[in-house]
């Protein structure tokens, strides 16, 4: 079988930080608001009264860095309307300018926020998966900067052979809408999607 | 076809300059993203980007902050532009070996130094005059314009008028560098002092143990065999980023056990915590002497909690029985603990009511604490960062001694933080001495300003000179010649009026910042990417060697060469000023780097020199025979001492003091850990703020935990209900990279409050609220959220003041609220902090990272 490629995200070690988030803006030039990877906060829990003590109750949190999951099922590719979004041979999604139109359909089918809109150039633009380094022979900027060593990427069979099948985590949509190239290492405190106790508590970000 | 591609075609082959590269930053960093007339900057950014890609260069570049990870960077330069950047590829990655990853700041670093609010050419106050003019306008004035030759005749002239006027006793020159060179042959200036960031860490902590504020753990393989590590208000994930938290993780995957004691459930704990302790800020002394009441209670033989080994022969001071020579008896640890001396037993339940972790969790941690063994017990420097907080370190010495987790493997009780966090020891590499001689002070003794009086000092003309009455004072002059003073010490009303008080105040700065808003006059600067060289050491297993990415922009120059343009009208000799080259100095410090042997036995030469090297730097020295080429060196820009398991490198914190405390004493007054100094509690009270005490007791700051009650006995809340905890924040190193607009977006400088505290203010996430207290007031837009104590809000140091009409600072800098409480030694206080929080009802905030830029002058 092809190879398809995908990313791979340790949720047990992510802090949070946005390295990725900057890494990437500066790989690829990216202007104010617009960012092909990003970091979600996810947190929940209580306080609750204790004598005259005030006690947490399941207080936790935790971050999910999220580019372009370069899906199995690309709803981006599905709603294109002039085929600018397509899905290489090797999985990874891209987008030919010269075709786009910047209609914005699929910034808004994308359960993920991944394809953004550029007001500069009026096109839509995502995660290209570096793919010029790629062709290189190099990683991915984003899996090169992490602080924590959070992130890595690879074929997804081969990913999912050693690194289990979640890619679903919240604050994530669930996977069967359109089957995310996305392997994830769960954070202990993580829920899965759709059964969630917590919020997304960032002012960066609206709810995905 | 990408659109980049495209792009490229639609423009060819577009040359471009670092003129419109600046355009284009401008395009990309700036507020004034929309405009149509980027546009075309960007897409000719677009196509040279494209274009250059293939052939640009690497240089290694520094990120120069002093936030302590020194990551090595590299600029990808072509045509003298900078396309990308990225940090340490220098050797294939492994935990044992890691590269030494940048984080977010230095992977925006190209957006501070090539941004459109670059301070672009010299500039003066408009009102400005001989003397002042309008000095009320500092701050609001407009600025003009002026020639180098202009600016520094303006420099020597005012230095000379007020040096005739009023004496060397009115320039003072708080931080920065080179031209305190120039200062110092000029007759002298009065210099600043202060524990900065340290707290009581570094002049509080040296008496008992006889180590300063960073060696105070085992190395980093070490805490692979803690089988439990207390955080104790540590979050490395925000404090020191770099590769602190992920040597953590490494033990955490050896399975160490991690209890986090923190106000805010923090990023580091939400992947480590087995446990977390919400403790109230500015209250840690009580828990741990509560711990210590524990421990000295439940002790007995079949129930062994203390290491009575380790205090008798490692400490002094814990009881009558092991006091100091010429101690007072009843002066003991044990004593006061108990409640023998003052009749108050420091029991759990005393503490809970303090610190708000209930006295039955207090009693199970310490137990744990005590039992576990090994374990390492390791703090920020926050906890101590407060008013009176030597308190602090005594107590961590006296309840880590009492638990004996030191001098073994996977033991340790102290500091990790900043450059040495998760990772103590000597250096296992250090760079040489660039052979430039300091200059001294004629002042250097006296009068100096502590940071959190000299506002006060400067505005009241009074300052503490050691205990006795406060001495006169009158300066008239403030150089700020580096370091961001007004930023980065307490009160920052006080410290605008005292900027609007002095008649002359100057600034170098490639950046508008406090200091450089508040000036007469800005100097532009240099940043570290258009100097020579510049080095850095970080943790004790690399070292930097950053060269020139670019040539200067506009009209900068480096600080030395505007010290000796100084110094040459002032008629000094400048040869002194400059005593040799960049090079030479550059040659000097590669030269005397050395490295840790393999077999861990010596130091040796980091680097081989030629005759041929020599000649090409155009210096002076001699070959010598090292592990790396001066190429390899120069090219890389980095070097990291390799590593593995087992090594013969690795640190066990007072191993050999434990072994044999008499034949291996300790840098303290009885070579002992000193769990009663009267050298710690004469230092205190010498310094003349306040009363020292000998050993760890409960002395709470002027606005701590009891300083939000009216009536604390009925527990009557006051006017500021709320304990503000000033937080180290991603989106900075200190003040340094506010103004990174890719920083900005990313870290929105929110203040964070738990959701009962919105909630009884009507106030919800996104909200705009004002937060007060009678030292400013400042607003900002709420991050609620259950991860922070209530009780407690949160907010990152470092914002730059925006002061509006009202006197709101709109940016919210910590500072605006922090109030200055001077106590001895030199303690800079930050966690002593009340404040109320409130709805705000006018314009609500807009995310500042879509403010404008402060752009003084648009480039020609």
């Amino acid at each position: 079988m092809a190879k398809r490629m995908a990313f791979y995200f340790d949720s047990s070690a992510c802090v949070g930080c946005k390295t990725c988030q900057v890494t990437c803006k500066d790989k690829n030039n990216l202007p104010l608001g617009v960012r092909w990877r990003r970091v979600l906060e996810y947190s929940g829990g209580s306080w609750v009264p204790q004598g005259d003590q005030m006690i947490p109750n399941n207080v936790f949190g935790y971050t999910v860095s999220l580019a372009c999951n370069h899906c199995e099922k690309p709803i981006c590719v599905e709603v294109c309307p002039t085929q600018a979004m397509h899905k290489r041979d090797d999985g990874v999604v891209l987008i030919d300018a010269e075709k786009c139109i910047g209609c914005r359909y699929c910034d808004w089918a994308c359960p993920y926020g991944a394809p953004q809109f550029n007001e500069i150039s009026g096109k839509m633009t995502k995660c290209n998966f570096c793919e010029d380094l790629l062709a290189k022979g190099e990683n991915p900027a984003c899996v090169d900067a992490c602080p924590v060593r959070a992130l890595n990427y690879g074929d997804i069979g081969e990913l999912r052979s050693k690194l289990g099948t979640v890619s679903a985590i919240e604050p994530l949509p669930e996977a069967d809408l359109t089957f995310p190239s996305l392997v994830i290492t769960p954070n202990r405190h993580a829920q899965f999607s759709g059964k969630g106790t917590g919020k997304i508590l960032d002012l960066t970000e609206e709810e995905v | 076809m990408s659109e980049e591609n495209s792009l490229l075609k639609a423009l060819g082959d577009t040359v471009m300059s670092r003129r419109s590269f600046l355009k284009w930053s401008t395009a990309l960093g700036g507020a004034a993203v929309l405009s149509s007339d980027l546009n075309l900057g960007l897409k000719k950014i677009d196509a040279a980007v494209a274009a250059a890609a293939a052939e640009g260069k690497w240089i290694p570049a520094a990120c120069w902050h002093n936030c302590g990870g020194r990551c090595p960077i590299r600029a990808n330069v072509a045509d003298g532009v900078v396309i990308r950047v990225k940090t340490d590829d220098t050797h294939p990655d492994s935990p044992d070996y890691p590269q030494q990853r940048a984080c977010l700041r230095g992977r925006s670093q190209r957006m501070q130094v090539l941004a459109a609010d670059r301070i672009k050419y010299p500039m003066k106050r408009k009102n400005w005059e001989p003397g002042g003019g309008k000095k009320e306008l500092r701050g609001k004035d407009e600025w003009v314009r002026i020639s180098w030759d202009e600016a520094l005749d303006i420099v020597a002239s005012e230095t000379k008028r007020i040096k005739d006027k009023y004496g060397n006793k009115a320039i003072y020159c708080p931080g920065g560098g080179e031209i305190q060179r120039t200062l110092s042959l000029a007759g002298g200036y009065v210099s600043n002092y202060g524990s900065t960031s340290r707290g009581a860490w570094r002049l509080g902590q040296e008496p008992l143990t006889g180590t300063t504020a960073q060696v105070e753990m085992n190395d980093r393989f070490d805490l692979q065999n803690s089988k439990l590590i207390v955080m104790w208000g540590n979050n490395p994930a925000w404090s020191s980023m770099g590769l602190a938290t992920y040597n953590f993780l490494q033990a955490k995957r050896a399975g160490a056990k991690f209890i986090f004691v923190d106000p805010f459930y923090s990023p580091t704990a939400s992947i480590m915590a087995d446990e977390w302790i919400p403790i109230r800020p500015a209250t840690d002394t009580t828990m741990l002497l509560a711990m210590a009441y524990v421990m000295i209670t439940e002790d007995s033989a079949t129930n062994k909690l203390i290491d009575w080994d380790f205090l008798n022969r490692c400490t002094v001071g814990f009881d009558k029985d092991h006091m100091p020579e010429g101690a007072n008896p009843k002066e003991n640890f044990k004593d006061y603990v108990l409640g023998v001396s003052d009749g108050k037993p420091k029991t759990p339940e005393w503490a809970a009511r303090i610190c708000g972790v209930p006295a039955e969790k207090i009693r199970s941690f310490a137990l744990e604490v005590a039992r576990t063994k090994p374990a390492a017990m390791l703090y920020g420097w926050n906890s101590a960062r407060l008013e009176k907080s030597q308190h602090m370190c005594f107590a961590v010495v006296s309840v880590g001694a009492m638990t004996g987790n030191m001098g073994i493997p996977g033991g340790a009780f102290g500091i990790s933080c900043h450059n040495a966090a998760s990772n103590g020891g000597p250096a296992l590499v250090s760079l040489g001495s660039s052979g430039v001689a300091s200059i001294a002070n004629p002042l250097a003794a006296d009068p100096r300003l502590c940071s959190s009086e000299h506002w006060e000092a400067i505005v009241s003309g009074k300052y503490t000179a050691g205990k006795g009455p406060k001495k006169d004072i009158n300066i008239q002059m403030i150089y700020h010649g580096g370091s961001s003073k007004l930023n980065q010490t307490n009160n920052v009303n006080k410290g605008i009026a005292a900027h609007r008080k002095v008649e002359f105040v100057v600034t170098h700065q490639y950046g508008l910042n406090s200091n450089a808003k508040y000036s007469d006059l800005v100097l532009p600067v240099t940043t570290q990417w258009e100097r020579y060289s510049n080095f850095q050491s970080g943790n004790r297993e690399l070292v930097v060697w950053a060269s020139r990415v670019i040539q200067p922009l506009f009209e900068a120059k480096d600080d030395i060469w505007i010290a000796a343009e100084v110094g040459k009208r002032l008629g000094l000799d400048v040869t002194k000023i400059v005593p040799m080259s960049e090079e030479q100095q550059a040659f000097n410090t590669v030269a005397g780097t050395k490295v840790i042997k393999t077999d861990g036995s010596a130091m040796e030469n980091l680097v081989t020199i030629t005759e041929a090297d020599i000649a090409e730097m155009k210096v002076t020295g001699k070959p010598q025979t090292g592990r790396i080429t001066l190429k390899e060196f120069r090219e890389q820009g980095f070097y990291a001492v390799p590593r593995k398991a087992g090594d013969k490198l690795g640190y066990i914190h007072n191993q050999k003091f434990r072994e044999d405390p008499v034949k291996n004493p300790l840098k303290t007054k009885s070579g002992k850990l000193q769990l009663h100094s009267q050298v710690l509690a004469d230092l205190v009270t010498n310094a003349g703020w306040n009363q020292g005490y000998p050993i760890a007791i409960y002395d709470p700051p002027t606005e701590g935990y009891e300083a939000t009650f009216a009536d604390w006995d009925k527990q009557v809340k006051g006017t500021y209900p709320l304990q503000l905890c000033n937080i180290h924040y991603p989106r900075r190193s200190h003040s340094v990279l506010d103004n990174v607009t890719w920083l900005r977006e990313a870290w929105p400088q929110e203040l964070m409050i738990n959701p009962l505290d919105a909630e009884s203010r009507g106030v919800k996430h996104g909200d705009t609220v004002r937060i007060f207290n009678k030292h400013g007031s400042v607003l900002r837009r709420i991050f609620v959220t259950p991860r922070a104590r209530p009780g407690v809000v949160f907010l990152g140091e470092g914002a730059w003041p925006e002061m509006d009409e009202a006197g709101n600072d709109i940016a919210g800098a910590t500072n605006t609220l922090s109030g200055d409480y001077p106590s001895g030694p030199d303690i800079e206080s930050w966690q002593g902090c009340v404040v109320q929080v409130e709805k705000w009802n006018g314009k609500p905030l807009e995310a500042d990272y879509k403010w404008s830029q402060r752009i003084v002058f648009k480039e020609a």
